[in-house]
């Protein structure tokens, strides 16, 4: 199960991420896809469960706009509830990164943080 | 895998649901085919990007079933929520099954149980003031004393509908987790 808890931890922030760059701007699913895979490396076509269920928990909306080649393209925005949850889930990752941050650090690490910490005394 | 297979086998997967909603999920994918070309990347590529179609179509129906849920919270639908997580099961929901499959036993037995109390209670209410007893009791007590064990057994059906959404809600999100 090696692997096992990576995926567990991508597919987790998968949501984040995508609120995170909605918080930037308006995106499509391959824009969004696109630029996830390339971080998190998952298969592209989860995009569409993803964006499907985060509508049905209202935290994007969808709208069409033509595009400069072939039929309109499917936009998705993020709602005034999708940034509340951005901004808690941010917060939230942050504060488990920290905390494990704090635990996984190697006794080497340790040392040269308390070494710093004399330096800067 | 080309893209006409890709999509055939999302299609094959996604049979029985409204056709509306299974056009516009296919239409999802092949505008992501169509993004996808325009930015010079062959279909074969694309589609092994996508991942398995079939699962694909899975996660679609359950998001689906999800959705429904949500929204009616009705017996048939807590059903397709469920067999969806099912669907797409892995190793850690398959441990949880001698867990999931008991409590289900349990709480259809005691719906059987609320149903035949609420009945008991009508019998007691309509034939009680006529039965014979050898103590005197006053008739119109006994009505309402069947009255009664009707309304307990109508209060016990409500909790257990409770319970019941809260139980549905965690296999949804236990589901969700490890998919």
């Amino acid at each position: 199960m090696a692997e096992g808890i990576e995926v567990q931890l991508k597919k987790g922030v998968l949501g984040l991420c995508v609120l995170a760059l909605l918080a930037r701007g308006n995106s499509y699913a391959y824009e969004i896809a696109s630029r996830l895979s390339a971080a998190v490396d998952m298969g592209e076509g989860t995009i569409y469960p993803l964006m499907r269920r985060m509508q049905g928990e209202g935290l994007v909306s969808t709208y069409l706009e033509e595009s400069p080649s072939g039929p309109p393209r499917k936009y998705y925005a993020i709602t005034e509830v999708g940034k509340n949850r951005f901004e808690e889930q941010a917060r939230e990752w942050r504060e488990f990164v920290e905390a494990v941050e704090a635990i996984i650090k190697t006794d080497a690490e340790l040392g040269a943080q308390a070494e710093g910490n004399d330096d800067t005394q | 895998m080309t893209r006409n297979e890709f999509i055939r086998r999302l299609k094959s997967g996604l049979g029985g649901m409204p056709a509306a909603e299974q056009a516009e999920m296919i239409a999802d994918y092949e505008a992501y085919f169509d993004a996808g070309a325009a930015e010079g990347r062959s279909e074969i590529e694309i589609a092994e990007a996508l991942g398995n179609p079939g699962r694909l179509a899975r996660e679609l129906r359950l998001e689906a079933g999800i959705k429904q849920w949500r929204e009616d919270r009705s017996p048939s639908s807590a059903w397709t929520a469920v067999i969806g997580i099912l669907g797409l099961a892995t190793i850690d929901i398959l441990i949880l099954l001698p867990i999931i499959l008991p409590v289900i036993g349990v709480i259809v037995a005691l719906y059987v149980a609320c149903v035949a109390v609420f009945f008991a209670g009508g019998v007691v209410m309509v034939a009680g003031p006529f039965a014979q007893m050898d103590v005197a009791v006053n008739g119109f007590a006994v009505l309402l004393g069947g009255l009664g064990i009707m309304g307990l057994a109508t209060a016990a059906g409500s909790i257990l509908t409770i319970v019941t959404i809260g139980f549905v809600n965690v296999i949804i999100w236990f589901g969700r987790l490890h998919y």
